[in-house]
C-alpha cells in the first residue's frame, strides 16, 4: 500500500510499545512482525518524535508541519523522513492505517 | 533517510549494558504453581497436582497481573513462567497473555506432558522467546523411573512432537542425575535429533525449598558423585573449551572476597528477582532463608525492590568458617555453593558445603589439568 500524507496511521495492536530508560522499544505480540524473530525494535529521536503522533487522529500532513515546527528543518525533509518511517512501519504491521 | 527504526537482535540490546550498570530490573521469573502432574525424585518443588492447600495459596490471574504492572513500570522485559508445571494451571493461556500483553517477552519452562491443542494455537498466534523442555530419559523406562508416573513419557513425546511442529523456538535439556546416568548419551542424541541447539545438561541437584527431608534423602540419592560429574563434564568437548577458555577467571584468587565479610559476592538482586506460587518474592529462585523473602501479597514491589534487596545483598557474616574458607576460595566459580544452597543444605547461610567443596575441588584439579601453563 502506498503511504501518501493525507492518511491517518496509528500503532497496531499487535504490538506493545514500550519506554525503557527514555528508549521507546517495540515489542512485537504475535507472529510475523519485522523481519526475523527473536527482534525488538527501538526508534532513534526524530523516529519516536514520529511515533508519539501517530494517534490515529491526526493526518500524515498534520504531523508533519508539526515536526517541521518544532524540528525548524524543512517541510520536504520532514515529509520524505515521516513517509519513509510510516511505509517501514506499516510494512512490518506495526502500524495500521485507519 | 536516516535509520529511524531499528531491529536489533535480544541479545545485542544496548539498553542491557545501562540497566545492569543502575541496577535495573530486567527480568524475573514466575512460579505459577508448585504443583506437577510429574514426581521427579529429583524435583526441589513439586506439590501434587491435586494439593489443594498449595493451590488455595496460587497467585490468581489478577494478582500476577499486579505484579507484572508493578514489574514493567521498573523496566521488567523479559518473564521466565515456570513451576512446579505451568500448564497445570487452567488459566495459564490467561496468564501468557496478560504477560505478553504488558509487551513481555515470554519464556516458559514446561515438562511438555499437558501441551494440548489450545495451547499450540497460542503459541503459533502469540510465539513465546522460547520454550524449554526437559528431557528425563530416552526411553520409557527411565523416564518413568525418574518422573515417578506411568504414562508420562508418551505424553512428553506427544506434547514435544507438537511443541517441535508449530514452529516455536524450543530449547531441550537435561538432569544429569543417578536415574538417568546410564541413558544420557542417549538423551543428548535424542535431543540433538530434533534441536540444533548445543545440548545443555546440568548435573547439579539443589536440596528442596519447603525443606522436606524425606524429599531431600531422594535428592541426595540422585547426586552423581564429583568423580561422575567431572567425567562427564570432561567428555562434553563444548563445555571442555568454554572451561579451557574461562580458566583464569573460574580459578582465580582475585575473584574470592578476602577483605569483605558481605555475604553475597554474585549478582543477586541486580537485575531480576523470582516470584513464588503464593507471591513471595526472593532475590534468587534458591534463597529462602529467613530475612530474605518479601511477601508481595502485604507489600509492593518497589518496596521490595527499591527498599528490601539492598538490605539483604548488605547481609555479612561473622562466622570463621565461612570467612576464612568460602569467601576467600580461589575456586568459588567452580562451586556449586553460595549462600542460597547453603542454607538449603544446613540452615545456615554461611556454612562451607562438603559435598559442594568435593565437587568443586575435583573440577579444578581437573581443570588445571586441561589448563595451559
Ligand atoms: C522445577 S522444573 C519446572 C519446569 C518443568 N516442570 C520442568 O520439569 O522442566 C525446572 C527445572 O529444574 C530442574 N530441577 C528439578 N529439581 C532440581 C534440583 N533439585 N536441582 C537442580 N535442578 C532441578 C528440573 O529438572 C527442570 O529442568
Ligand atoms: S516435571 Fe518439573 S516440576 Fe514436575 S516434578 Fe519434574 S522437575 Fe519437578
Ligand atoms: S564449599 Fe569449598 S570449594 Fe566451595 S566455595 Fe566453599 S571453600 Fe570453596
Amino acid at each position: 500500500m502506498e503511504i501518501t500524507l493525507d492518511l491517518v496511521c496509528m500503532p497496531s495492536e499487535n504490538i506493545v510499545a514500550r519506554i525503557i530508560e527514555e528508549e521507546l522499544i517495540i515489542v512485537p505480540l504475535v507472529s510475523g512482525i519485522g523481519d526475523m524473530d527473536d527482534e525488538l525494535y527501538t526508534m532513534n529521536r526524530t523516529g519516536r518524535a514520529i511515533w508519539s503522533r501517530l494517534d490515529g487522529e491526526k493526518s500524515l500532513q498534520e504531523i508533519a508541519d508539526e515536526l517541521a515546527g518544532e524540528f525548524g528543518t524543512s517541510p520536504g525533509v520532514i515529509e520524505r523522513d515521516l513517509l519513509g518511517l510510516v511505509t517501514e512501519l506499516v510494512r512490518r504491521k506495526m502500524v495500521v492505517v485507519r | 533517510m536516516t535509520q529511524l527504526v531499528e531491529s536489533v537482535a535480544i541479545q545485542d540490546f544496548p539498553l542491557w549494558t545501562r540497566m545492569k550498570a543502575t541496577r535495573g530490573l530486567i527480568s524475573f521469573d514466575l512460579e505459577a504453581t508448585a504443583r506437577c502432574n510429574n514426581n521427579c525424585r529429583h524435583c526441589y518443588i513439586n506439590l501434587s497436582a491435586g494439593d489443594r492447600d498449595a493451590r488455595s495459596r496460587e497467585l490468581t490471574l489478577q494478582e500476577i497481573g499486579c505484579i507484572a504492572d508493578q514489574a514493567v513500570e521498573l523496566g521488567a522485559l523479559w518473564v521466565l513462567i515456570s513451576g512446579g508445571e505451568p500448564l497445570l494451571r487452567e488459566d495459564f493461556p490467561e496468564i501468557y497473555m496478560l504477560l505478553k500483553r504488558k509487551g513481555l517477552l515470554v519464556s516458559v519452562f514446561t515438562n511438555a506432558t499437558l501441551v494440548h491443542d489450545e495451547h499450540i494455537a497460542l503459541f503459533k498466534r502469540y510465539p513465546p522467546r522460547d520454550i524449554e523442555v526437559t528431557v528425563y530419559g530416552a526411553t520409557e523406562e527411565t523416564y518413568e523411573r525418574v518422573t515417578g508416573r506411568l504414562g508420562s513419557f508418551d505424553a512428553f513425546t506427544a506434547g514435544l512432537n507438537r511443541l517441535l511442529e508449530c514452529g516455536v523456538k524450543v530449547r531441550l535439556k537435561a538432569m544429569a542425575i543417578r536415574s538417568n546416568l546410564h541413558e544420557l548419551e542417549a538423551i543428548a542424541d535424542f535431543c540433538r535429533a530434533r534441536t540444533n541447539d548445543y545440548f545443555r545438561f546440568d548435573p547439579q541437584l539443589h536440596l528442596r525449598f519447603d525443606g522436606n527431608e524425606e524429599r531431600n534423602r531422594l535428592i541426595k540419592s540422585e547426586r552423581l558423585t564429583p568423580e561422575e560429574v567431572v567425567a562427564l563434564e570432561m567428555k562434553d568437548t563444548q563445555r571442555l573449551a568454554s572451561l579451557r577458555k574461562n580458566c583464569d577467571i573460574l580459578i582465580d584468587g582475585s575473584s574470592s572476597h578476602a577483605a569483605c565479610d558481605h555475604l553475597f559476592h554474585c549478582g543477586l538482586g541486580n537485575s531480576s528477582f523470582n516470584v513464588g506460587f503464593d507471591g513471595t518474592f526472593r532475590l534468587c529462585s534458591s534463597l529462602w532463608a529467613p530475612g530474605t523473602t518479601f511477601d508481595l501479597r502485604r507489600g509492593t514491589l518497589r518496596e521490595a525492590w527499591k527498599s528490601f534487596v539492598p538490605k539483604v545483598r548488605d547481609m555479612r557474616s561473622r562466622k570463621p568458617e565461612y570467612l576464612e574458607n568460602c569467601r576467600a576460595c580461589p575456586i568459588v566459580n567452580l562451586c556449586l555453593w553460595c549462600p542460597a544452597h547453603a542454607h538449603l543444605e544446613s540452615g545456615e547461610l554461611d556454612r562451607p558445603i562438603d559435598y559442594f567443596c568435593r565437587m568443586a575441588h575435583a573440577r579444578a584439579a581437573a581443570i588445571r589439568g586441561e589448563c595451559p601453563e
